[in-house]
């Protein structure tokens, strides 16, 4: 269940950047939501990383998605591969992995192949505001 | 050697001659002419009657058996030993005393080392099931974490209700999965035998083994049939199953099928089945999987005990396993159970 907040309803000032947060658990998607909107990000989620796809595909997510925050366990699509077709192909787009495994292994070999932060379930609302206003910087790098 | 069987009679059916019984009976080249205690009411004879081992109602009548070459007295009554030797046919030996202690020792021993293998394949199929359970424990975490961080400067009084009675149910299914997990853990396999409806020994099964996914997408199919009830030790087809569902999911490396499938024969034949399209089983290793310690998985992923366990639970219970599998493909497991015969109640002829 994909939902596409047009950028037409914000206010200019209170969108910082578009966030896609990827998680197959609705309560999930909920929490991850309120805790960036606080920090005047604009969220859109998708269940699973065939979701994830079709998002950025979707209107004007080519342009304005600028970070994508991906769960790994997910049905269909998992983080694995949702994160390879990213990376292949909207290089630019900063990643967090935000998971429930705690598996060093796993998040050295992302860590190596380039995504921003490997966070693991539960993370406090500021620190993943600020893995966010991180990987946002370099968003506006890779514009340069 | 000798390779006629060696026929035995048991005289007390007290604890040692139940222990004699469950051995005894499982062993091919010993048959168990019968049993017979003084006292009518001693538990190993109704044992004795399940395993359809005959009981008889005189220790002399069993002993003068012409089919006996082996009497095992069990009783520990110092009265016995005469009382054997004096009506006893000639060429029929006896085994009582220290020699018989010595053998109910053996038989505690290896009945010790069974259950401890099979608490231990318990625990390390639990161990490797770590990464599952901390995921399934730190996505309801998450859930509290937001809402309870929220919750500190949320207005909306609405909301607040709201999001408190969310948390509220974000830990009861976290100590749910929690209780199940030290349940499973603890069973000791010791526990009775009864009817057990295995359908739903199986979803219990599926709820454990799916900590074994990490990031597969496997669709479970069930096709269970009304009443496949057989006579069992829950928590030991509880394992089984555990097992059987663990290498299924396990063998599916990314996307694939578990079929979950009871059936019940016209003659009452009950029989339960796993299968995946997972990696398969090469045909050399066949006559190897069922050994204790043979593993293919990777350090920390299984102990090699698993179906062994499996095979012990099984025999025990005088069903049959088999394997079906092609190499890319997938596996299937198939239990057959004997039949269900109710134990009747004792009623006058």
């Amino acid at each position: 269940m994909g939902e596409f907040k047009s950028g037409f309803f914000m206010s200019e000032s209170a969108c910082n950047g578009r966030v896609l947060v990827v998680d197959d658990e609705p309560d999930i998607r909920k929490v991850v939501r309120m805790t960036l909107q606080k920090a005047g990000y604009e969220v859109i989620e998708a269940e699973n990383g065939e979701k994830a796809i079709e998002a950025i595909n979707t209107g004007e997510n080519r342009l304005l998605l600028d970070v994508l925050v991906c769960d790994i366990r997910m049905p269909k699509i998992n983080g694995v591969e949702a994160i390879a077709y990213f990376q292949q192909e909207w290089p630019r787009v900063p990643i967090i992995v935000l998971t429930g495994f705690p598996d060093t292994d796993m998040a050295t070999t992302f860590l190596r192949s380039g995504v921003v932060d490997y966070l693991v379930k539960p993370v406090e609302g500021e620190k993943l505001r600020t893995a966010v206003a991180r990987a946002m910087e370099q968003r506006e790098l890779a514009r340069l | 050697m000798n390779t006629s069987p060696t026929k035995i009679a048991i005289v007390g059916a007290g604890k040692g001659g139940i222990a004699l019984l469950e051995l005894l009976h499982q062993i091919p080249d010993v048959e168990i002419v019968g049993i017979a205690d003084k006292d009518p009411t001693a538990p190993g004879l109704k044992r004795a009657r399940d395993l359809n081992v005959q009981v008889a109602e005189r220790v002399q009548d069993l002993i003068q058996n012409h089919g006996v070459n082996l009497i095992m007295d069990v009783t520990g009554d110092p009265s016995m030993g005469p009382l054997i030797h004096a009506t006893k046919r000639p060429g029929s030996e006896v085994l009582s005393g220290a020699a018989t202690r010595l053998l109910w020792n053996l038989v505690q021993h290896q009945s010790k080392l069974e259950a401890e293998l099979f608490q231990a394949d318990k625990l390390a199929g639990l161990g490797s099931f770590a990464a599952g359970i901390a995921h399934d424990i730190n996505n309801p975490l998450q859930l509290i974490l937001g809402l309870a961080e929220n919750l500190t400067d949320e207005q909306d009084l609405d909301v607040v209700h709201e999001q408190a009675r969310d948390i509220t149910e974000a830990v009861k299914r976290t100590s749910a999965l929690c209780r199940d997990l030290t349940s499973y853990a603890r069973r000791d396999g010791a526990g009775e035998v009864v009817p057990v409806n295995l359908n739903m020994k199986m979803d219990e099964a599926l709820k454990i083994a799916r900590y074994a996914v990490t990031l597969q997408d496997i669709t479970v199919v069930k096709h269970y049939a009304e009443a496949a009830t057989v006579i069992g030790n829950p928590d030991e087809l509880l394992h089984v199953f555990v097992n059987l569902i663990t290498n299924a999911v396990q063998a599916i490396t990314k996307r694939g099928t578990l079929t979950l499938q009871t059936t019940v024969g016209p003659d009452g034949g009950v029989s339960a089945s796993v299968s995946d399209t997972g990696c398969g089983i090469p045909k050399e290793s066949f006559s190897k999987i069922f050994e204790p310690l043979y593993t293919t998985k990777p350090p920390g992923k299984g102990t090699g005990l698993g179906l062994y366990n499996v095979m012990s639970v099984i025999s025990k219970m005088e069903g049959h396993i088999c394997v079906e599998s092609d190499v890319g493909v997938g596996t299937t497991f198939r239990i057959e159970f004997p039949q269900v015969q109710p134990t009747m109640p004792c009623a006058p002829l």
